[in-house]
């Protein structure tokens, strides 16, 4: 009966390694076809305190932002980012905030607090114009100038050449624009605000 | 009986609650997913998969409400942060653990935190034996662990040294402070359960702490019985600290003991409700209610736990060492013995 012991011992170091894979097996079940980037932007989120210490410090890692947020733009560094794994961010390439305040709402701590619409600051839009279609005379565009929650206070077009946009002081930078934008490359990004030193009205950078 | 018999289905009822907590944690997501697809209006361009989920959402809310794109932002969260119908509740070590991380004193996270602060002064580790997620899957791991003895594998039961768990707690608050990081949110089993369910169902795919995770159960498995949850659990450390004046707490009745020692047995904590030893460590899970032949153990208001009573009066140890006219045989006595040596067991 030595062999029948043995048996039942090898089955029961299989039942320990097929469980010890499971978690893998659940996760790729449910992956949906939301398709992770790896070199993804991550702009913080509307109400965040600029310095990334200062967020890391207060959030908890609770998750409550993401189950609230409509349009599903909140996401996490579910594995990368070292110390700062868990916080909370949003890709603009893949879904842009709609700056509905959810968020800042329900956050249970500091990490984001109620901010008004045009105060919130997570950056500002940058349109690269020698690959933007409008701008290199490819076609007539405006996405993102349609899109645009904020209106003529935050993007508008060039006079003149009314196809052709430029991004105005009161961009708050929540990245619907670069979510929509056509071109393979996205000629408009989210920058932080003090790179380009912004003044009022329009500037050459934009 | 002395014994009040809601007190043997208690254990059953915690099991209900550790489902039902569990379950809800499953549940919130995928409403989430439903409140998502209906604030985007766009039912006909859902893959089946999805259509699935909204009809599922549609099904378990439309009971309740009118409005799902609203009124289901009453149930939000985990058990780390949660919101039940509208009231906000936090872990006390998440409160603990952002007031370290942040160095300020954040007080509307302190007052979510009160009503359980509250309770685990009265009920003690209830948190850890009635609500936890993780507890659900770490008991279910420990019957595996069982089974897994029959079948030969050599699952080690190692006893280590219980205050483990108050400095990993200590450490973890220190490197908050250091780090200015909220240091609990990578290695506390509850809130990993809740937060990566909640990636793996709204966003794809498990996170690192589900690794985390399954080496706590390898832990449970190969080193310790629930040895997380008895040796290393920093949020356990914090209830027990809390829940030391307990004023609800399991407690032996001597005269009714018959020294059987299935409570020791039974104990997932590994305390001996034999000898009144049930420290703060105790999470009022009441298996060993369930399992006592004799209904010596029970619920009583003390803040403290008896001294030690000496053997069971019922056990063989007793009789042996019982001088004359020391400790009366009395009638009660004889009578309980009668009454619960049949028919039970």
């Amino acid at each position: 009966m030595e062999r029948r012991a043995w048996l039942r011992q090898m089955l029961g170091y299989a039942v320990l390694a097929a469980l010890s894979s499971l978690p893998f097996g659940i996760g790729r079940l449910l992956v949906t076809s939301r398709q992770e980037q790896r070199h993804a932007q991550k702009l913080r989120l509307p109400g965040a305190p600029k310095d990334k210490r200062k967020f890391a410090a207060a959030c908890i890692g609770c998750g409550l932002c993401a189950q609230v947020c409509p349009p599903k733009a909140i996401v996490f560094s579910k594995s990368d980012d070292g110390a700062w794994q868990q916080l909370p961010y949003i890709d603009p390439q893949q879904t842009g905030c709609i700056l509905c305040g959810k968020c800042m709402e329900v956050c249970p701590t500091e990490a984001l607090t109620v901010t008004p619409l045009r105060k919130i600051d997570m950056g500002r839009a940058k349109i690269t114009r020698n690959v933007c279609y409008p701008w290199v005379d490819r076609g007539i565009c405006g996405a993102c100038v349609s899109i645009c929650p904020l209106g003529d206070s935050a993007i508008g077009f060039k006079q003149g050449n009314i196809y052709r946009p430029y991004v105005k002081a009161g961009c708050v930078g929540c990245g619907l624009c670069v979510e929509v934008c056509p071109h393979p490359y996205k000629p408009i990004r989210i920058i932080e605000r003090e790179v380009t030193g912004v003044k009022n009205g329009a500037t050459n950078a934009g | 009986m002395t014994v009040i018999p809601l007190q043997k289905k208690l254990n059953y009822l915690r099991w209900v609650a550790l489902a039902t907590v569990f379950s809800m944690l499953l549940l919130i997501p995928f409403l989430y997913l439903y409140q998502t697809f209906v604030a985007a209006h766009a039912y006909d361009y859902l893959s089946s998969y999805e259509k699935l989920v909204y009809k599922f959402g549609e099904f378990v809310s439309s009971p309740f409400t009118s409005d799902p794109k609203e009124a289901l932002d009453a149930l939000k969260g985990t058990t780390w942060i949660g919101r039940l119908f509208g009231l906000d509740l936090a872990d006390p070590l998440a409160a603990v653990a952002n007031t370290a991380a942040s160095k300020r004193f954040y007080w509307p996270l302190w007052t979510m935190a009160l009503i359980p602060i509250g309770l685990t002064l009265v009920f003690g580790r209830f948190f850890c034996g009635w609500l936890c997620p993780a507890t659900f899957i770490y008991e279910l791991n420990d019957n595996m662990g069982a089974w897994l003895r029959k079948l030969g594998v050599p699952v080690s039961r190692r006893r280590l040294n219980r205050s483990m768990k108050y400095f990993v707690l200590a450490v973890g608050i220190a490197w908050s402070v250091l780090m200015g990081v909220t240091v609990f949110s990578w290695i506390y089993p509850p809130l990993l359960i809740g937060r990566e369910l909640n990636y793996a169902i709204t966003l794809g795919g498990f996170g690192a702490g589900m690794v985390f995770f399954v080496l706590t159960l390898l832990f449970d498995l190969l080193v310790a019985r629930r040895g997380f949850c008895r040796y290393l659990c920093p949020g356990g450390a914090l209830y027990s600290l809390l829940g030391h004046f307990r004023l609800l707490r399991v407690q032996r009745k001597a005269e009714i003991c018959n020294d059987c020692a299935k409570c020791n047995a039974v104990c997932q904590f590994g305390l001996s409700p034999l000898t009144d030893r049930f420290t703060q460590e105790c999470n009022n899970c009441t298996a060993c209610i369930q399992v006592c032949p004799t209904d010596a153990l029970s619920f009583a208001l003390r803040i403290q736990d008896q001294p030690y009573q000496g053997p069971g009066h019922l056990g063989r140890h007793y009789a042996r060492h019982r001088h004359d006219g020391e400790v009366p045989e009395d009638g009660k006595t004889a009578q309980l013995a009668a009454s619960t040596g049949s028919g039970r067991i």
